[in-house]
């Protein structure tokens, strides 16, 4: 986890002073609401937020607003269209010199796995196609939180949700939303974990300097939603971090780079059996299912180790 | 009819408590509405549910604006605006608190034109982990008895009918507990009657006014300026907080304050600060410390601490 | 006989049970959630034969929906306010489609601002789409109406979706007791699905929903929703009839409560109608001659019940919760038009306006427009549309905009009040 330009290289460089305030009503222990501030943070104070339908609605309750920047709410399906608008609108006030270059904002859309994952698919696909200089900021609690944790396509499979009661879990398979958006030539990709905040601020730094259409998708442990107690949402971060399961990684130049190899990975069950959405997993008759997801990793990793080897062979 | 509010936080099972009351009423064959009061209320927040029962099917809905009696699971709450444990009270309302103080304290405090009763039913639960769930149980228990139209059996009957997705333990439980309040409020039974309608022949007139014009720059749903979330003071929520033992802290502000999801953690020079009016105590910083420096407290403790001093 | 304590929202789960539904496409919003969920579970665990998909969307969902009642299966579905907004361009599709199906829409106010309670801007904005629709206003009457929408969106005469209307909150999340009928009771009253001839099929080919050039053609198939919707006026009438000989309750087009010998009327769609019945009764023991109607079917607009009903009374006060910004409340203007030049027409016909976003409609408020309502008719002159609204509460928004530093001009206009 090396990188020479960034000006996060100890710990002690992350921000002392938090810009995204205290006092909303985002749940206790929200690993989504956890890493969203280390990102802005980062994204300092010139923002213009565009959020999708989500948990985070909630952030702007009147007259209640977190923000040091500025907010715009939305739609489920549009939140990138809605960026458009703002960053065209903001270019030609640049450009009509109506504001100074002082007064110019990143633009960053805030949305969900299930916004992110679905429903919002088309707009993101559109505002990557025009070459959108914006970043996408997608906390991924894999479901529907905000309506009680259904299944969403970025649901892993496996796991229990409020449409997903039966005895085997969600039967589809979380969405490569990384692997879509790097099919498309973005600018710019990269998994964050707010468990992992050099890296995190490191990623955030790069997504800030680069134009064009980025995404940063945030591991969002929710103890609401996967029956956790809120003081365990770090720890369920480190674990998929150390097990495989939530890979950190960036895409770049077209090419992904993986910034933290887990030398020895922890088995999955240490990740899975903090969490009461995977307790049926450990019941008779499922071990099957976690034997398909230890192989899965197994196999990612593998795949990632090789195309490691070969590059490092080529130099 | 019996209009029952209970006031709890998230988490503390006051739908629960609306349901297997409401259930009561119904299997001792009343007409009876209830419902949780949903919104952006989250685990800690302040939260309340309600049950309207009578002999004749129910007309009147929502929120129950002149309780006959309120039930209180936590003491806490009382001091709390968002709570709203007082909206509506009336010299026929009755006040229960689960508290360790006694009803002449808390009726010379309040200033409540009702009856108030006080006892505290939650205290072998309040500390235990995961004994707030059997708040619910415990104050459904205190209120079939406090209404005294629902004999034990039927209040037993409820709490199975409603527990129909828990392991037996727990519905055990559960009606322990339920039975142990219902029991410790046996002497006051009854003491809530049925409330009347609001009469029509003399009504005090809503103050109606005119909506007044004002410029879009007023009107429009947009928060100017930044930050006015710190106004809301989400320590509320909590009821055990971290506290730092400053000659263990190493000064690693950037752990705990980075991991605190609310901003609740503040490096002043080069130590970290927490910010206790919003502080929700999900408890991250102490699991995250690595030099032990952050403990839990219970919080009636540490207020009890902070009074002392 | 199976009662039990029921939420609007598991009340209208079992209407999509005891209906025998094939097919439930879905997509999570509140308040409308809890019917998905308890179906999934339901399915999940076996006790319902049924297959749920959820969709990426409301309009890809409400187009499975149609996909599917196009292939000949008996379709349920749910959403609420936004969904239903963002559905919309398909709801009109499938009214023209001619599709049986149910869609429940949980009320809750449109954004913005977004919000979470109910008001009924989300059910009127689709009012000219086709879909035929029923108005609830307790748990029993959703599950109940969901039995007879289905006879009435599959009668071969009607071929309609039919939205059931029910209110986020004061339905979706309250119990109340509920009579569940008798599985084989229900089923014999709904009937088995027969798709008849529109339906695909291999050996029977056939293109649905094709397009149309000019307005001849185009005119007589818009003509066609137009005739059998009102066509399901009397279809209804007999459908209601059968219900209420199967299962003992009756539900006309129009409730009319403690309407005999009143001299006013209080109007009202959804839940808060039942308030308007305890207003009722409380100012009939304060000597008023005063009842309630409330409409269940508001497409089509029975308009002949209304004006038998309304017939020879001194007048109306039509209390909206929604609102037509720039006219006023929608439904004041459906009554207005449907009794004007009528014999026996109220000459007064007041327009309130309340209940947006859940806002509460308080006893005294009922007492204050029964009041007002009664000085029109004395004047005979009617009353300017009331948005209800209080000093105290433009006070407390007061403060909020004091937050929000909203800052009004000086001399703002509020100190007149």
């Amino acid at each position: 986890m090396k990188s020479i330009d960034s000006s996060f290289q100890r710990p002690r460089d992350l921000p002392d002073i938090h810009i995204l305030s205290s006092g909303t009503s985002i749940c206790a222990g929200c690993g989504g609401l956890q890493a969203i501030h280390e990102i802005l943070d980062i994204l300092g104070l010139k923002t213009v937020t565009v959020n999708a339908s989500g948990c985070m609605s909630l952030l702007s309750v009147y007259p209640f607003t977190p923000f040091s920047g500025s907010w715009l709410y939305t739609a489920m399906a549009s939140a990138p269209a809605g960026a458009q608008g703002v960053r065209d609108a903001l270019d030609r006030l640049l450009a009509k010199k109506r504001i100074s270059s002082d007064e110019d904002m990143q633009v960053v859309v805030l949305s969900g796995d299930g916004s992110a994952t679905g429903i919002g698919l088309s707009a993101t696909s559109g505002a990557i196609d025009r070459r959108l200089d914006f970043i996408y900021i997608c906390y991924d609690n894999e479901g529907y939180g905000n309506t009680g944790q259904q299944f969403s396509a970025g649901t892993p499979h496996g796991a229990r949700t409020t449409t997903s009661r039966g005895e085997h879990g969600y039967c589809g398979y979380k969405k490569d939303l990384f692997s879509i958006w790097k099919a498309n030539h973005p600018a710019y990709l990269a998994t964050v974990s707010g468990a992992e905040p050099l890296d995190l601020a490191r990623k955030i730094e790069k997504a800030k300097s680069i134009k064009g259409p980025s995404l940063i998708i945030a591991f969002s442990p929710c103890p609401t939603g996967w029956h956790f107690p809120p003081q365990e949402s770090i720890e369920i971060g480190k674990l998929a971090i150390r097990t495989g399961v939530w890979p950190l990684k960036e895409y770049e130049d077209g090419k992904v780079v993986h910034t933290y190899m887990p030398a020895r990975r922890l088995p999955v069950t240490e990740y899975l059996k903090k969490q009461g959405r995977f307790a049926h997993l450990f019941h008779p008759g499922n071990e099957y299912l976690i034997k398909e997801m230890q192989a899965e990793l197994d196999a990612y990793w593998a795949c990632v180790e090789k195309s490691v080897k070969s590059s490092e062979t080529k130099e | 009819m019996y209009r029952i509010r209970f006031h709890g936080r998230g988490g503390q099972g006051m739908k629960m408590a609306s349901h297997i009351l409401g259930t009561a009423f119904f299997l001792a064959g009343f007409e009876v509405q209830d419902a949780p009061r949903f919104g952006a209320e989250r685990r800690g927040a302040p939260i309340f549910a309600y049950v309207r029962a009578q002999r004749d099917p129910i007309k009147e809905r929502g929120i129950i604006s002149h309780p006959g009696l309120i039930l209180v699971a936590d003491e806490s709450l009382v001091p709390m605006p968002a709570a709203g444990i007082l909206d509506g009270v009336e010299k026929s309302s009755v006040l229960f608190l689960n508290s360790r103080e006694d009803a002449a304290t808390w009726k010379k405090r309040l200033n409540f034109p009702g009856k108030i009763l006080a006892m505290d039913l939650i205290g072998a639960d309040l500390n235990v982990p995961g004994g707030q769930r059997f708040f619910g149980a415990i104050c459904a228990g205190a209120a079939a008895a406090l209404v005294g139209v629902i004999p034990e059996d039927i209040l037993l009957q409820a709490i199975e009918a409603e527990l129909t997705h828990v392991e037996a333990e727990v519905i055990r439980e559960n009606k322990t507990r339920a039975l142990a309040a219902f029991q410790a409020m046996m002497e006051y039974s009854g003491i809530v009657k049925e409330g009347g309608g609001r009469q029509a022949a003399k009504f005090k007139k809503p103050e109606w006014i005119e909506v007044p014009f004002d410029e879009a720059g007023v009107s429009a749903p947009a928060i100017h300026g930044s930050r006015t979330s710190e106004l809301m003071k989400t320590g509320a929520w909590r009821l055990r907080r971290p506290v730092i033992n400053t000659s263990r802290c190493k000064g690693c502000w950037w752990v705990c304050s980075t991991f605190c999801p609310d901003s609740a953690i503040v490096a002043k020079d080069g130590r970290p600060h927490i910010d206790y009016d919003h502080c929700k105590g999900c408890m991250i910083c102490m699991v995250q410390c690595s030099a032990h420096a952050i403990t839990l407290v219970n919080e009636y403790e540490a207020e009890e601490a902070d009074k002392s001093e | 006989m199976n009662k039990q304590m029921l939420t609007g929202n598991v009340a209208a789960a079992w209407g999509a049970r005891l209906a025998g539904i094939d097919y439930l496409p879905a997509f999570p919003i509140s308040p409308q959630t809890e019917i998905i969920e308890t179906v999934a579970e339901w399915i999940d665990t076996g006790v319902m034969d049924a297959t749920m998909t959820t969709l990426d969307s409301e309009h890809s969902m409400l187009t499975a929906a149609g996909g599917a009642a196009a292939t000949g299966v008996r379709v349920f579905t749910a959403t609420s306010s936004q969904g239903l907004l963002y559905g919309m361009e398909m709801m009109y599709a499938l009214a023209g489609w001619r599709v049986p199906l149910v869609l429940i829409n949980v009320s809750r106010g449109l954004g913005a601002p977004i919000t979470l309670e109910p008001d009924h801007n989300d059910v009127l904005a689709a009012r000219d789409s086709g879909f035929l629709q029923l108005h609830c206003s307790t748990c029993q009457e959703i599950l109940d109406s969901i039995l007879i929408a289905f006879r009435l969106a599959e009668d071969k005469r009607i071929r309609l979706p039919v939205l059931v209307n029910l209110d986020g909150f004061y339905l979706s999340y309250t119990r109340e007791p509920v009579i569940i009928p008798e599985p084989k009771e229900a089923r014999d009253f709904v009937g088995p699905y027969d798709p008849g001839t529109v339906r695909f099929k291999a050996d029977a080919p056939i293109s649905e929903a094709v397009a149309v050039l000019g307005g001849e053609a185009y005119s007589y198939f818009r003509y066609e929703v137009q005739v059998a919707a009102r066509k399901a006026l009397e279809v209804y009438e007999e459908i209601a009839a059968e219900f209420q000989a199967a299962f003992g309750r009756s539900y006309d087009k129009i409730d009319a409560y403690r309407a005999d010998g009143a001299e006013y009327l209080f109007l009202m769609i959804g839940s808060f109608a039942t308030k308007a019945m305890d207003a009722v009764d409380q100012l009939r023991a304060a000597g008023w001659k005063i009842g309630l109607l409330r409409p269940r079917l508001l497409r089509p607009f029975p308009d002949r019940d209304l004006r038998i009903l309304a017939a020879g009374r001194k007048g109306i006060a039509v209390v909206d919760q929604n609102l037509s910004f720039g006219r006023g409340g929608i439904l004041h203007t459906e009554v207005t038009s449907s009794l004007y030049g009528q014999p026996g027409a109220p000459p007064v016909i007041a327009g309130f306006v309340g209940g947006l976003g859940g806002r509460d409609i308080a006893a005294e408020e009922f007492y204050q427009m029964a009041e007002d309502l009664k000085k029109a008719c004395r004047k005979g002159v009617q009353p300017p549309m009331r948005l209800l609204y209080t000093a105290g509460e433009l006070t407390a928004m007061r403060k909020l905009q004091t937050i929000a530093h909203a800052v009004r001009p000086e001399g703002g206009r509020d100190e007149k009040h």
